[in-house]
C-alpha cells in the first residue's frame, strides 16, 4: 500500500495530508479500514458546512457495526468523496488514494495538528 | 480474557480476529465477512462452534421431564430426531432456545446457547425435582464444528459417510468419521443444507485438519461469527440475546409453529403461552428492508405514523441481496402489516423501511 509522504494521523485513526492553498484531505488510516473489515455504508456532511477539531463529521459502517469519525483538525468542508458513497468498500481497497473521504479548507491547520502523529510513529504507537 | 475452544491456536495461526462473544474468545472473521458469507452461500464454509453447551438428559423419566419444561412435544419425536425447542419461564418468557435430540428412548441431547449453559443447566436442575433424571453438562469435553453450505454433503462424503448413509434434515446418528467417534446432524444456522459435527475435544483438531484437507476442492474456507450473523439474519433465524430474551415469549417471537395446542402435559409457561396463542399479544416480531439509505441495527427505535411503535431486534447488510434488513418488535395495536411502511431511528433521523416476509432468503436444506 502506498503512504503518501507527509500525512498526519490522529489517535482515533483519522489521517489528514496537506494539500495546497490550505486544502486537506482527510481520511481513514489503513489499519482503521482493516480493523472496520468490509465497510457497507457510508454518510458524508454537506459541502460548506464546518466543524471544529474532534467534532464527528461523518460515519462509516461495516457489517459489524457503525463507526464515527472525527476532525483531525477543524475547518470547512469543501468537497466530499461521492464515489465512497456509491461504493463504500473502496474505502477497504483504497484508503489513502480513492478512499478518501473530505477535503477541507484551514488557512491555520499548523495551529491544531500538534497532536497529530507522522505516519511511522503512528504506526510504532500501535504495537 | 475469555474461555478457548480447542481450535484457538488454529484461529490465530489463520489470520483470525478474535472477539469476545459469549464469555469465549471466538473468530469474528477471518479473510472478510462479506468473502465467508459468500462462500457458505456459494460453496462451503466451517465454523467452529465449540462454545455452544452440550447437555445430556438420561433416565426412564427423561420424556416426562423435559416434556414439563419445553412447549414442544417430545412425545412423538422419532429416535435420532432434531426438534427446535425454547425454555420458558412460568411467565412464557425464555431463558434459551434450543435444538434437543432424542438419542435414545431414555437419553437425549440438549444444545444450548454459548452465554446461557450455567443458566440452562440451573434451571433444568432446578425442575429436576423428584424426576428420575440425570442432567450432564457436557460442554467442555466436546468440540463443536459447523460444516454448511451446498457443497458440504460432498465433504462428509469424502470423509465416509456416502450420501444415503448421511443423517437426513434435522436427524443426528454416532459413527465413526476418519477413525474419530463423533456425533454427525444435518442442521445448522445459515439458512443452507449442512451439518454440524459433535467431537472429543481430545479428537477435534483431527477433525478439523480432515476436513480442510478433503475441503480444498471445494474452496472451503474458515467462517467467523460475523457471517454466522449475517447467514442466520436473512435465514431470520432466531439469535438469543437479540430477538429472544427473558422479557419475550415465543408467539411474540413468530415462534408459534413450533408450539402445539394440544400437548396434554403441563410445561413452564404453558398458561400464558395458550392463552397469547389463543387471544394475542401486545407485541410481534416482523420483518423489513430498508428503502432509504440507512442500516438499521440492534436496540434502534422503529416508528410508525409519527410515533415509536418497537424496537430493532437484529438488523444488517444483508451481503446475498445487498440490501440492509432487519427483524423487530412492534406495538400490535398499530396492526403493521406486509407491506407497510415504517420508519427506523438511525443517528435521531428516520429512514423508512418496508414490512416484508421472513425469511429474508430462501432456506435451502435438503429435505428428502
Amino acid at each position: 500500500m502506498m503512504v503518501p509522504e507527509g500525512i498526519l494521523c490522529s489517535k482515533s485513526h483519522e489521517y489528514l495530508l496537506e494539500g495546497s492553498d490550505s486544502i486537506y484531505t482527510i481520511g481513514l488510516t489503513d489499519y482503521a479500514v482493516e480493523q472496520l473489515g468490509d465497510i457497507v455504508f457510508v454518510e458524508l456532511p454537506e459541502v460548506g458546512s464546518e466543524f471544529v477539531k474532534g467534532e464527528v463529521f461523518a460515519t462509516v459502517e461495516s457489517v459489524k457495526a457503525a463507526s464515527e469519525i472525527y476532525m483531525p483538525v477543524g475547518g470547512k468542508i469543501v468537497e466530499v468523496n461521492e464515489k465512497i458513497v456509491e461504493s463504500p468498500e473502496i474505502l477497504n481497497e483504497s484508503p489513502f488514494a480513492e478512499g478518501w473521504l473530505v477535503k477541507i479548507e484551514n488557512a491555520d491547520a499548523h495551529a491544531e495538528s500538534g497532536d497529530l502523529l507522522e505516519y511511522n510513529d503512528y504506526k510504532e504507537e500501535l504495537e | 480474557m475469555g474461555k478457548k475452544t480447542t481450535f484457538y491456536n488454529k484461529h490465530l495461526e489463520i489470520g483470525a480476529k478474535i472477539v469476545e462473544f459469549g464469555g469465549w474468545d471466538m473468530p469474528v472473521q477471518y479473510s472478510g465477512i462479506i468473502d465467508e458469507h459468500r462462500a457458505v452461500r456459494s460453496s462451503v464454509g466451517l465454523f467452529d462452534v465449540s462454545h455452544m453447551g452440550q447437555i445430556f438428559v438420561k433416565g426412564d423419566q427423561a420424556l416426562e421431564f423435559l416434556q414439563s419444561v419445553v412447549p414442544q412435544d417430545l412425545s412423538k419425536l422419532p429416535l435420532n430426531k432434531a426438534i427446535y425447542c425454547q425454555l420458558p419461564k412460568q411467565d412464557g418468557c425464555l431463558i434459551d432456545d434450543l435444538i434437543i435430540y432424542k438419542l435414545a428412548d431414555v437419553e437425549y441431547l440438549v444444545i444450548a446457547n454459548a452465554a446461557n449453559i450455567e443458566k440452562d443447566y440451573d434451571w433444568l436442575l432446578t425442575n429436576k425435582k423428584d424426576y428420575r433424571v440425570d442432567v450432564i453438562n457436557k460442554s467442555d469435553k466436546y468440540a463443536m464444528l459447523a460444516l454448511q453450505g451446498p457443497n458440504a454433503y460432498k465433504i462428509v462424503e469424502k470423509l465416509g459417510l456416502l450420501q444415503d448413509t448421511q443423517p437426513e434434515f434435522f436427524t443426528i446418528k454416532t459413527c465413526s468419521l476418519d477413525g474419530v467417534d463423533v456425533f454427525i446432524s444435518r442442521t445448522g444456522y445459515t439458512g443452507e443444507d449442512g451439518f454440524e459435527i459433535i467431537v472429543d475435544n481430545t479428537d477435534a483438531l483431527k477433525i478439523w485438519d480432515k476436513l480442510f484437507e478433503i475441503g480444498k476442492e471445494y474452496n472451503l474456507k474458515p467462517i467467523g461469527l460475523g457471517a454466522r450473523d449475517t447467514l442466520r439474519l436473512e435465514a431470520a433465524l432466531m439469535l438469543y440475546g437479540n430477538d429472544l430474551n427473558e422479557t419475550t415469549t415465543p408467539v411474540e417471537a413468530g415462534l408459534k409453529w413450533s408450539i402445539p395446542k394440544d400437548k396434554v402435559e403441563d410445561y413452564n409457561g404453558k398458561r400464558v403461552i395458550l392463552d397469547q396463542i389463543a387471544n394475542g399479544i401486545s407485541k410481534k416480531l416482523i420483518g423489513f428492508e430498508m428503502v432509504d439509505r440507512a442500516i438499521p441495527r440492534h436496540e434502534y427505535e422503529i416508528y410508525f405514523d409519527g410515533h415509536k411503535t418497537g424496537i430493532v431486534s437484529s438488523g444488517g447488510y444483508s451481503p446475498t441481496l445487498d440490501k440492509n434488513i432487519g427483524m423487530g418488535y412492534v406495538d400490535t395495536k398499530d396492526n403493521i402489516a406486509l407491506d407497510s411502511t415504517i420508519q427506523i431511528m438511525v443517528r435521531n433521523k428516520l429512514y423508512n423501511a418496508k414490512v416484508i416476509k421472513r425469511p429474508f432468503v430462501q432456506k435451502r436444506y435438503k429435505i428428502s
